[in-house]
């Protein structure tokens, strides 16, 4: 299974096994991390999702959604990293993805 | 007579009028309490019900359409059950529902229907929300009044949802009819009149033509774009699945958000100077639907089994024993709620009210049933300069007659009639 390195707002990392086909978000929900409320269950409208991506880790990732980008826009903490992560799909190729959770608006 | 607290919440109507009343005695047993002699778990806590919906591992969601006092499909064994539901899914009541699935078939066909809500095909939608909610209204207020439940509510939220399913207008009609003809989520009266088909199966009817169609004929529309939509895996769905799916879409999201418009109406009327404050000020109208959420959602529980053995708040939970999260006493629970009782605009973090549940099954339709929501008061604040309750159908403020659906999951009045004066 891919895995995803988690980082919290509180500076704890975490390795999860996240299975391909679901969000980022799922994986860091189920797994209990603190932090992601993920209040509209991944239909980008809540921006309680929020994560940084790792500089190293961007390139992993595809061109983001007009959606996701106009939500994004709505939130204090958003910087050049920052992405929905329920917008984001585990893939076999996305193994070893780094992220951070964002600070809550 | 009983107490209260002894009282049957699955059958008893006297608890329909006030069902918080009824929580807070449970309430006083603790935020989970198990019901004398049943296996029944009550959960009124907020952070005991945020344990349960986030335990996707130990708990299962197949009883969550039957409820938890439902008779069991089989006699549970071992101490994983997760085999034995799912045997016997599709001898539970709903039990193959989205809301009701686990694990992976569950994710893989939530996936399917996120599509539909993302703000981009939301905003598509509300341009027919606000053209429809606009003829309604118009039209109530020019008879001077108007029953909001059946005659502005439920034909909203069901042609809302058949838009964005893209049913063609024709048949839109005669799906109002069925739906309307049908009994509630949970109702607390069996059905007694087995001999028609159920609204769900009618529907299915229909959308099986849609969606085989559409697989043969693709065109831009939706009903193409589920048709030909996969799994996150690359696998894809058979028709029935694709069937099942959109049809629930009706199940779950007509009643609540006609119920959630009446319920936010109550609150307007009967709030002293909010309807003034929001008519002057419609931009507070998300915070007043997120207070009506919290103080009054339309869903009142939810249900959950424990497929594994289990604890809630350092409360041990059997296999096999059922926890009803009731999302409504979450939503009072005063170690979250400062002085819960109270309609108070903007709290902290109201967001995080649980009418819509959380975890990964949350409502999908929540950004819906809020759009459509606020629609239909900005609506009604264009076109009327006053609402009330009609005085000769419910009689007096203070004594007012109102009649609750009868059922343990919605909560909602069945009828509202309303005075409105143009503006
Ligand atoms: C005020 C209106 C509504 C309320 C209060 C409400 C409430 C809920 C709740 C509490 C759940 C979670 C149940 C559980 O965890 O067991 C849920 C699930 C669901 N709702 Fe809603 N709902 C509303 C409107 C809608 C609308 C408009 C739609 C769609 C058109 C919808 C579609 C769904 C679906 C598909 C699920 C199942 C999600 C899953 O299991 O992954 N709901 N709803
Ligand atoms: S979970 Fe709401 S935007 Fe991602």
């Amino acid at each position: 299974m891919p895995q995803l390195i988690v980082t919290t707002a509180k500076g704890e990392t975490h390795v999860l096994e996240a299975e391909s086909g679901i969000t980022a978000m799922m994986a860091i929900r189920d797994a209990g991390l603190e932090g992601l409320l993920a209040l509209c269950g991944g239909v980008c409208s809540c921006a309680t999702c929020h994560v940084h991506v790792d500089p190293a880790s961007q390139s992993l990732l595809d061109e983001m959604s007009e959606d996701e980008n106009e939500l994004l826009d709505g939130s204090l903490r958003r910087n050049e990293h920052s992405r929905l992560s329920c917008q984001i799909l585990i893939t076999p190729a996305r193994d070893g993805l780094r992220l951070t959770i964002a600070d809550e608006d | 007579m009983l107490d209260l607290v002894d009282r049957d919440y699955f059958t008893d109507h006297s608890i329909l009028l006030d069902p918080y009343e009824y929580f807070e005695a449970l309430r006083e047993k603790g935020p989970i309490y198990r019901l004398p002699g049943r296996d029944i778990f009550m959960v009124t806590g907020f952070a005991e019900s945020l344990e349960v919906l986030a335990n996707t591992v130990e708990f299962s969601s197949v009883v969550c359409v039957g409820g938890p006092a439902a008779q069991m499909p089989f006699t549970p064994q071992g101490d994983d059950l997760t085999p034995q539901i799912e045997e016997h899914r599709t001898s539970f009541v709903g039990g193959d529902y989205l809301v009701a699935r686990d694990d992976k078939a569950h994710t893989n066909s939530r996936a399917l229907l996120s599509r539909l809500f993302m703000p981009s095909r939301l905003k598509a939608n509300e341009t027919y929300m606000t053209g429809l909610a606009d003829g309604l209204i118009k039209g109530a207020v020019a008879r001077g009044g108007v029953e909001l439940i059946t005659e502005i509510a439920v034909p909203f939220a069901t042609l809302v949802i058949a838009d964005l399913l893209g049913v063609p207008p024709d048949d839109r009609d005669h799906f109002m009819g069925v739906l309307a003809a049908g009994p509630p989520a949970g109702a607390l009266d069996a059905d007694d009149d087995a001999e028609r088909p159920h609204p769900m199966e009618v529907m299915a009817g229909y959308f099986v033509n849609y969606l085989i169609d559409r697989k043969q004929n693709p065109r831009a529309d939706v009903l193409t774009e589920l048709a030909t939509a996969s799994y996150p895996d690359g696998t894809t769905p058979d028709v029935a699945e694709l069937v099942r799916l959109s049809t629930f879409l009706f199940g779950a999201g007509q009643d609540t958000t006609a119920k959630l418009l009446g319920n936010a109406m109550r609150f307007l009327i009967e709030v002293p100077g909010l309807q003034a404050q929001l008519r002057a000020d419609p931009s507070l109208l998300g915070a007043f639907l997120e207070e009506v959420l919290r103080l009054e959602g339309s869903t009142k529980m939810t249900s959950r089994i424990a497929r594994k053995a289990t604890t809630v708040g350092g409360v041990e939970i059997p296999v096999g024993t059922k926890v009803m999260v009731a999302l409504a006493a979450a939503n009072r629970d005063p170690r979250r709620w400062e002085n819960p009782g109270a309609f108070v605009l903007n709290r902290p973090r109201i967001k995080e009210n649980l009418a819509f549940g959380r975890g990964a099954h949350v409502c999908i339709g929540n950004p819906l049933a809020r759009a459509e929501a606020r629609i239909v008061f900005e609506k009604l604040f264009e076109h009327s300069s006053h609402v009330d309750f009609d005085a000769a159908a419910h009689g007096k403020p203070g004594n007012l007659k109102l009649d609750y659906e009868p059922s343990f999951i919605i909560r909602g009045l069945e009828k509202m009639q309303l005075t409105l004066t143009p503006r």
